[in-house]
């Protein structure tokens, strides 16, 4: 969104609440001062005054248009000084920018959700958005890992995904502690605990890279085409705009390409993972 | 106001002077090691360099400059001259011009500034050691974006426009003055344009042209790029002084701010992420990148060339590092 025709100038938003999701992750509830929608699988950038700007695809339903919700992992200055901030803080927001998920394509197919860590942010704004076509999809799995049991982030998503028919998921653990009864291992693993109708499934990969890169190769195992891996790549978005040129990903700005892409769009551009 | 205007030096020194009270007029002035663009007045007329082949900065630089504030700001609002503009950089806002005025996202401060600035394109009577534009299909005269164009050649000076910003300047001038008029290109121009070409492809025989050297880069071996980029010290000069370089960095201000900051892929940590991930860490790769933007990323994506053979990143290195004959060692 760009503000009086400048591309590089933010609208405000209001922090309304700070939800605490894991040692290293917060979610923030913003009030936009004008009316903002995003499509699932678009970002925005988030500019701490004067500090600096950082990219986050909101984790919110696409659906609401009045508040968004934007989970941000501690990764380094600017989100450790965003992790300082109480309701009533303002942020300036850019965007939405990008491609995001093409909900179109995932309809009557069963969409198979590979997330780690903070990468589960995005992907709980696309379960938003596929609980809304639930009818039209024949099932959707969610499989997620983080480190610990304490990572794990948004905790009643999973009881409430489960409640859904079509919809079932699976966690697990790099470290499990004595309370925990699911998965231990990296999330690539949960891959073989499923059932997939490979001709008419899709999937959907969203995580630190070294599980994007694991993950991808572990679903081309399994027999997906290239063109149904959907990945969600973070690179250095700094503008959002396509000019930068910081996020570039072989020929691609991520930017405004992506950030969703299909493996077979980038598998043979250098430096992927 | 098709054709061209001759006019004496001395006639066109006082128009110029009449223009100094209207626009703000850069023009290439020779300095103590180098001809560049200065902000003249009436005292530096006589001083300027017509018709040299290049000067220091790119043209980029008055669109996109090294450091502006893009939210507070107005860009570009003074009516403005360059003079002395070489085919080079004229032809290098083919590529400017798609990347800042997209559809999706104009950039407001590169429009404002396109706007209000008349572009005077100069012939090249003479060449650099690194020039090669011709090696790419283009000219060492202005054949796109110019506004006027103005050859100084034996005492006379020749004028023509070539847009309607410049047949307006160029109806100003005329108005008062007294010319010669000619419908063609000046058979003294022709044959120093011949002269120059001729001496440019000479010069550059064993340099693959553009599509050559996209296909050279795209099959090149590894070593070849760590051996070059052995003496790169990633200061970044070849993409500060290259006319269609565009990487920025924004920089944040109190009270919402942006500083934009042209930056460069040949620094460490370009492409870094919060999350520690870094594609272009190591040296050779981040050197590749350049070639590979300039050869095959900006002309696939943008349908325009990303190098027009100005040659200032040859000259511009420290490291000693000649673009073009890596790209011939790339085509043996």
């Amino acid at each position: 969104m760009a503000v009086n025709g400048n591309i590089y100038r933010p609208m405000k938003a209001v922090v309304e609440k700070v939800i605490d999701e894991s040692p290293l992750i917060k979610t923030f509830v913003l009030v936009p001062e004008r009316a903002f929608s995003f499509k699932t699988g678009e970002f925005i950038e988030l500019t701490l005054d004067g500090i600096g700007e950082a990219p986050f695809t909101p984790s919110s339903s696409p659906l609401i248009k009045e508040r968004f919700d934007v989970t941000i992992m501690k990764a380094g200055y600017v989100t450790e000084l965003m992790h300082k901030l109480e309701p009533g803080a303002v942020l300036g927001v850019r965007g939405p920018y990008g491609r995001g998920y093409p909900l179109e394509k995932f309809i009557d197919k069963e969409v198979i959700i590979l997330s780690g860590g903070c990468g589960l942010a995005p992907i709980r704004s696309l379960l938003y958005a596929l609980i809304d076509i639930k009818d039209k999809l024949r099932k959707v799995t969610l499989c997620y890992g983080s480190k610990t049991p304490q990572d794990c982030i948004y905790k009643p998503l999973f009881s409430q995904l489960n409640q859904i028919d079509n919809f079932s998921t699976l966690r697990t653990v790099d470290f499990a502690d004595r309370y925990w009864d699911e998965h231990v291992g990296v999330a690539t693993v949960l891959l073989d605990h499923i059932d997939i109708d490979l001709p008419n499934a899709v999937a959907v990969v969203c995580g630190p890279p070294v599980m994007m890169k694991y993950g991808t190769m572990k679903l081309l195992e399994k027999g997906f085409p290239d063109h149904l891996i959907y990945l969600s790549m973070e690179k250095n978005m700094s503008c959002g705009l396509g000019k930068c040129g910081h996020c570039m990903l072989g020929g691609y700005f991520v930017c405004r390409d992506g950030p969703v892409f299909t493996y077979d769009e980038i598998k043979d551009q250098p430096h992927i993972w | 106001m098709a054709g061209y205007y001759k006019l004496d030096k001395e006639v066109w020194d006082g128009a110029l002077a009449g223009i100094l009270n209207t626009y703000r007029v850069f023009a290439p002035l020779k300095g103590v090691k180098a001809t560049d663009y200065e902000c003249i007045g009436e005292a530096h007329i006589p001083d300027i360099v017509y018709n040299h082949p290049k000067p220091v900065i790119p043209l980029k630089t008055f669109f996109i400059p090294i450091k502006e504030n893009v939210v507070a700001d107005t860009a570009g609002i003074h009516p403005t001259i360059i003079m002395g503009i070489p085919g080079c950089d004229l032809a290098a806002l083919d590529l400017l011009d798609k990347f800042f005025l997209d559809e999706d996202y104009p950039d407001t401060y590169y429009a404002s500034r396109r706007k209000h600035t008349i572009l005077v394109g100069a012939d090249c009577h003479l060449t650099d050691t690194h020039c090669h534009c011709t090696s790419y299909g283009l000219n060492p005269y202005p054949e796109k974006h110019h506004d006027l164009s103005v050859h100084v050649l034996n005492g006379h000076v020749w004028l023509s426009s070539h847009s309607e910003k410049g047949a307006h300047l160029l109806s100003g001038i005329l108005d008062s003055v007294s010319f010669e008029s000619m419908d063609e290109v000046p058979l003294e121009i022709q044959h120093v344009r011949q002269q120059q070409k001729r001496e440019l492809e000479k010069r550059n025989k064993r340099l693959p042209n553009y599509q050559e050297s996209t296909d050279a880069v795209v099959n090149s071996e590894a070593s070849v790029w760590h051996s070059y980029s052995r003496t790169c010290v990633s200061c970044g000069a070849c993409a500060t002084i290259c006319p269609t370089c565009t990487c920025f960095l924004l920089i944040d201000r109190p009270g919402f701010e942006k500083v934009r900051q042209l930056d460069a892929c040949q620094y460490p940590g370009f492409e870094r992420t919060a999350g520690g991930e870094d594609p272009l860490k190591r040296l050779d790769n981040r050197f590749k990148n350049r070639y590979l933007c300039k050869y095959l990323y900006r002309p696939e994506k943008y349908e325009a060339m990303a190098c027009t053979g100005c040659g200032r990143c040859i000259d511009a290195c420290i490291g000693k590092i000649d673009k073009n004959e890596l790209l011939v060692e790339l085509t043996k």
